[in-house]
């Protein structure tokens, strides 16, 4: 047996030079096209009067669904794979205005995360809370790009929807991708005021809403309502009691929105329910990105290195120190 | 060596493996009859000791190159040429008409189109601005802080193609752009663009607000006024003397305002694309002044560096091993 047969026959030199073979194919770029799943999501935020209701906790403090929505979607931004982006837009009345298009998460957390932290009610250009109507819209102007659309509300229309004017989705459905979140407790909590400076001055009191439509014609016919006067009181003229001063997550109506754009539903509990509602792999895309993987001669360097260290370690079959 | 980072720290929990070749040499004992036989040999004594610095040396260097050894991204300050900008852009429903008063049709380009397309061309020149967008309707809307992020400022401006809000609530705008910059002026020089196509007046006390503001914080101004046609300019005085006042007439009191300020002010009114482009292309001029800006130098991956340095000790165990005495 030549010495070279001999020497590569020994299991300890044999791995010695596997190793150095693997260490030195490490050394070169190696690079391999995998996918990976990033997110791209425009996420459109109720700003309006509701959305101030301290229905949140956060330890012992009542915080209000705006902030706690913030607090969020901050999270839920940082837990995003890079590649992914987010933009961020505001609803109010039935428009939304989109602050800035999808930036990229993790160069731009520091403006994302900025631009959610000023998210405020003061925000607001109108005061109304359509938000069947809003939903629309806001599926209609920025959904049909490639970004999902996340539609971030409490679901308390503001003057209440008249049934007979609902909004129609079959033209969006199936065009569109996304999540309606709801926010908001499922119990009824008063709605807080605040002066034009931000103060807070109490909460608003039952006369101070509208409690009913009072848009169009009404859904009943006019022999079943009160005091019906088709010029001068097309609604009746009994005076509308309510909770409508009161907010609370109107899930239901949520989900039915949801079902009928094709929309997926999510309750917003926590930041890291949020934060698995936006990773989820029904709203993945997928990447194709070049890969470093020269982890994986060098891993397998290192197992081979130990191997012949273990090796070492076992008593040698036909070696003895009396020779 | 702060900047030094992992990306998986976890497989550090690998580096007690490192005393396994510290304490077996992966060579087979030469056998002797007794120890003491042996005379001291500080060479020996070196190369023994060197090739268990190089096993584990080895080991280190895999386990650190698998986790992804880098140094950390890092900023260094540079000068450059910009200023401290923010962009007020008006978002009210007139700016998603064209020039000439009307709703966009066939080949006609509205205000706000034509102000994203040619705000994108000056934020991605060249330049080093620390760029913020603050947009206004009624109710002014916070976009994006100060960033030197361009991908950011772009994906804010190119969201003005989207229909426009309501009004043109001007004071507010102006308030919350200034709100952008802290009370230390000496960081460079401070611009706020306007961008709007209509004015309103301003109220009695944000007016004593904006004019502190503007002075204190060291603005200069810079107003494109998207003149629609037939409407009234900025520099026009009314025929009719009734007709000058600040209802009336908000955009030329807004001037007028503006001018009042004691600071550096210019307006300009763009009747067209190409006026606009002009006046985008003059503040590009103007605010050629120098900027200390921090540039961000990318990680470095040091990963090369790790399995350079065990391939290096594993061909010193493997030129050890080859030189085994056969026997």
């Amino acid at each position: 047996m030549s010495i070279w047969r001999q020497r590569v026959a020994d299991p300890v030199f044999a791995g010695l030079i596997v190793a150095l073979l693997l260490a030195v194919a490490a050394c070169f770029p190696l690079r391999l096209v995998l996918e990976r799943s990033v997110f791209s999501h425009i996420v459109v935020v109720d700003i309006t009067r509701s959305m101030n209701v301290e229905d949140y906790r956060r330890g012992a403090r009542a915080v209000s669904r705006l902030e706690f929505v913030r607090q969020s979607l901050i999270g839920a931004v940082a837990d995003l794979p890079c590649g992914s982006a987010v933009g961020v837009g505001v609803f109010t009345e039935r428009e939304p205005a989109l602050l800035f298009e999808p930036i990229e998460t993790c160069a731009g957390f520091s403006a994302i995360s900025a631009a959610i932290e000023q998210l405020d009610w003061r925000m607001a250009w109108a005061a109304d809370s359509l938000i069947a109507a809003g939903l629309h819209n806001t599926l209609d102007l920025l959904g049909r790009g490639d970004a999902d659309v996340i539609f971030v509300t409490d679901g308390h229309e503001a003057p209440p929807l008249n049934p007979r004017y609902r909004p129609d989705f079959s033209d969006l459905r199936g065009k569109v991708r996304g999540l309606i979140v709801g926010v908001g407790g499922l119990s009824l909590s008063p709605i807080p005021k605040y002066d034009e400076s931000g103060r807070r001055s109490g909460v608003y009191g039952e006369d101070e809403v509208p409690q009913r439509s009072s848009f169009g014609l009404s859904e009943l016919p006019p022999e079943q309502i009160e005091g019906y006067h088709a010029r001068n009181a097309p609604f009746g003229s009994e005076r509308a009691g309510g909770t409508e001063h009161l907010s609370q997550l109107k899930e239901g109506y949520l989900r039915q929105l949801a079902e009928a754009a094709g929309l997926g539903y999510h309750r917003l509990e926590s930041p890291e329910g949020l934060g698995r509602a936006l990773t989820a792999p029904a709203l993945a895309r997928r990447q194709r990105i070049a890969t470093d993987v020269r982890w994986i001669p060098a891993a397998l360097a290192l197992a081979v290195l130990m191997a012949v260290y273990l090796r070492v370690l076992l008593p040698r079959p036909g070696f003895s120190t009396s020779n | 060596m702060t900047d030094w980072a992992l990306d998986t720290p976890y497989l550090l929990w690998g580096l007690p493996l490192m005393l396994l070749p510290l304490w077996r040499l992966p060579l087979r004992p030469a056998p002797c009859s007794w120890h003491a036989l042996l005379p001291v040999d500080t060479a020996s004594r070196a190369v023994d000791l060197s090739l268990r610095l190089a096993g584990a040396g080895a080991i280190l260097a895999l386990l650190l190159g698998s986790a992804g050894l880098h140094r950390r991204e890092y900023t260094v300050e540079r000068t450059g040429y910009g200023a401290h900008m923010v962009l007020l852009l008006d978002r009210s429903r007139s700016m998603d008409d064209s020039f000439a008063g009307r709703t966009p049709t066939g080949g006609e380009e509205s205000k706000s189109a034509a102000a994203e397309r040619l705000l994108s061309g000056f934020v991605s020149s060249g330049r080093n601005d620390l760029v913020g967008v603050a947009a206004f309707s009624t109710s002014p809307l916070f976009v994006l802080p100060l960033t030197d992020n361009k991908a950011a400022v772009l994906a804010a401006v190119h969201a003005m193609k989207l229909p426009g809000l309501a009004q043109t609530h001007v004071s507010k705008g102006l308030a919350m752009a200034l709100s952008y910059f802290g009370d230390d002026s000496s960081a460079g020089s401070r611009i706020v663009l306007l961008v709007s196509d209509g004015a309103a007046e301003v109220d009695p006390d944000s007016e004593l607000k904006l004019r502190r503001w503007f002075k204190e914080k060291g603005i200069r101004l810079y107003w494109i006024f998207l003149r629609t046609a037939g409407s009234h300019g900025i520099f026009e005085t009314p025929d009719n003397p009734e007709d000058d006042n600040a209802q009336a007439r908000p955009e030329r009191y807004l001037h007028l305002f503006f001018s009042s300020l004691g600071i550096p002010y210019r307006a300009y009114e763009a009747e067209d694309a190409d006026a606009l482009e002009r006046a985008i292309a003059d503040v590009d001029r103007e605010e050629q002044r120098p900027l200390r800006y921090a540039e961000r130098v990318p990680r470095r991956d040091l990963q090369a560096f790790c399995y350079l340095a065990a391939a290096l000790a594993l061909a010193w165990l493997v030129a050890a091993k080859g030189m085994e005495v056969a026997r």
